[in-house]
């Protein structure tokens, strides 16, 4: 018999959640199905514009995202998004058309109706720590992430800037590391975790992602991390489908995995390994897992 | 350019662009003192040739040509941490923005071109599926630039992988989306909008 939910929330995956991070998706509706927090995806949403379209087109930027915000206000409970660049994008634009009226005005035009633009807009992280809460997480423990050490990776759109996204402090976070140890794991103290991994230059400028993402995997093994935890799948997919041609060109060997926070978060909670897409990641977390005792 | 004199007169300072540099941002450009926070924890300065202090600079000074002209904006990540750290509230990371409009919007012949295409056939994605499909998007990216760049997201490791979507479902939206990139085009038709 099904059990109700504990708490219920629509959902916006983004473009990638559908594509190259589908392992992001599949966690976390596996996570919140076992938490008992009901997700209902936003029927037919659209891409946010990610990077590209507010860095040279504002107004369609701010359209996009209002546009998702008015088919998100057909799906009850606050709006869970899971990639940090679409949370970024949709925080900026509830931000920036609620200061400036002139904007908003020619956003309406664009939509050709009024705004809908009021209902909370949460990243999981938030979602976790906050709404669910801390304690309850550590209750729904079944299998303790204990020993593994983690490095968790905010990057840049999860904090900043700071009047944006207001999940945590924008310079100190610790949300990740809170949210992570709440299942047992031990996180390390590292210097690139706030870093940018270069994330939109994946496409036109891979040299730029190679150093800069080197510079954050080779932080992360300095600080003795067993795996890097992410929230993004920008970051995701530089730091690990990128791993290997990092490792070419710098000439280091890492082998470091990157997991989505929900990966680990179900792996804690009991959910089987089997339905947490580790065979699809470019840098196998199977291993170190099976060497933890957590598969 | 990058260094060549600099003589400051009515001739070579357009306050225009800048006040409409301001104005697309929403930030000041004036309140900067130099301060140089923002150069410091920017990912991108050893890829420009102005750092991002440097930016605000030319821009009081009225230097629209050299900041436009260099590789410097396209460069930027859009990281945001100049904007989190800048004791003045400078929002450069949006004045990074604007002057990439301007200058997308001049369409003048941009040495980063390649960014450019990665950002046009991202839009042109949106327009058309309503979504980005990566698979779409890279198979775009390498026909039009001319380089098969064969280790993109490699791409067939990816396909094994089940991560690239070969075939997608139609987005019931498409009307609406299109109807919103028209009537952008209508609003700057009219002088409405930037
Ligand atoms: S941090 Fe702000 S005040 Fe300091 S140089 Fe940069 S823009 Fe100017
Ligand atoms: S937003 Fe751009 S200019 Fe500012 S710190 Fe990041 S990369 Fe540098």
């Amino acid at each position: 018999m099904p059990t109700k939910n504990v708490l219920n929330y629509s959902y916006y995956p983004g473009c990638s959640l559908h594509a190259s991070a589908k392992e992001y998706d599949e966690s976390t509706q596996e996570l919140f199905k076992i938490l008992r927090i009901g997700l209902q995806e936003v029927p037919d949403w659209l891409c946010c514009g990610a990077t590209p379209a507010h860095n040279v087109d504002e107004l369609l930027s701010l359209s996009l995202c209002a546009k998702n915000l008015e088919l998100a206000d057909g799906v009850q409970g606050d709006l869970a998004v899971a990639c940090a660049a679409c949370f970024s994008r949709l925080k900026t634009a509830q931000h920036k058309l609620e200061e400036n009226p002139e904007k908003r005005k020619q956003v309406e035009y664009a939509l050709d109706a009024p705004l809908a633009m009021d209902k909370p807009v949460k990243h999981l992280l938030e979602i976790l720590a906050k709404d669910y809460g801390l304690e309850q997480l550590g209750a729904a423990m079944r299998k303790s992430l204990s020993g593994l050490k983690v490095a968790c990776y905010y990057g840049c759109l999860l904090t900043r800037p700071a009047e944006v996204p207001q999940l945590d402090c924008a310079e100190a976070p610790t949300i990740m590391e809170r949210v992570i140890e709440a299942m047992g794991a031990e996180t390390v103290k590292w210097s690139h975790r706030l870093e940018c991994c270069g994330a939109n230059f994946t496409l036109s400028r891979p040299g730029v992602v190679l150093q800069l993402s080197n510079e954050i995997l080779a932080s992360a093994q300095r600080a003795g991390a067993d795996c890097i935890m992410v929230a993004c799948p920008l970051c995701h997919a530089n730091l690990d489908i990128r791993q290997k041609d990092i490792e070419a060109a710098s000439g280091t060997r890492y082998n470091l995995p990157v997991l989505y926070m929900t990966q680990l978060l179900a792996l804690g909670a009991g959910v089987s390994a089997k339905k947490l897409g580790f065979d699809s990641m470019m840098v196998s977390p199977l291993p170190l897992l099976k060497e933890k005792g957590l598969v | 350019m990058k260094n060549s004199k600099m003589t400051l007169s009515a001739e070579t300072m357009n306050l225009d662009f800048v006040k409409k540099v301001e104005k697309l941002s929403d930030s000041s450009v004036r309140r900067c003192f130099q301060c140089g926070k923002c150069s410091a924890g920017c990912p991108m300065r050893t890829f420009m040739e102005h750092p991002p202090n440097r930016i605000v600079r030319l821009l009081q000074l009225g230097q629209y040509e050299r900041v436009l002209a260099g590789r410097s904006i396209w460069y930027c990540a859009s990281c945001e941490t100049c904007s989190t750290r800048c004791p003045n509230k400078v929002d450069l990371a949006a004045i990074m923005d604007a002057l990439r409009k301007c200058s997308w919007d001049a369409q003048g012949h941009s040495k980063e071109s390649l960014v450019q295409l990665a950002n046009r056939l991202f839009l042109d994605n949106i327009r058309t599926y309503g979504r980005q499909y990566e698979m779409r998007l890279a198979a775009a990216f390498n026909l039009h630039s001319g380089k098969l760049l064969k280790d993109f997201m490699l791409g067939p490791k990816l396909l094994t992988k089940g991560k690239l979507k070969m075939f997608h479902q139609k987005n019931k939206n498409l009307a609406e989306i299109e109807k919103i990139f028209r009537r952008i085009e209508e609003l700057r038709k009219k002088g409405e909008a930037p």
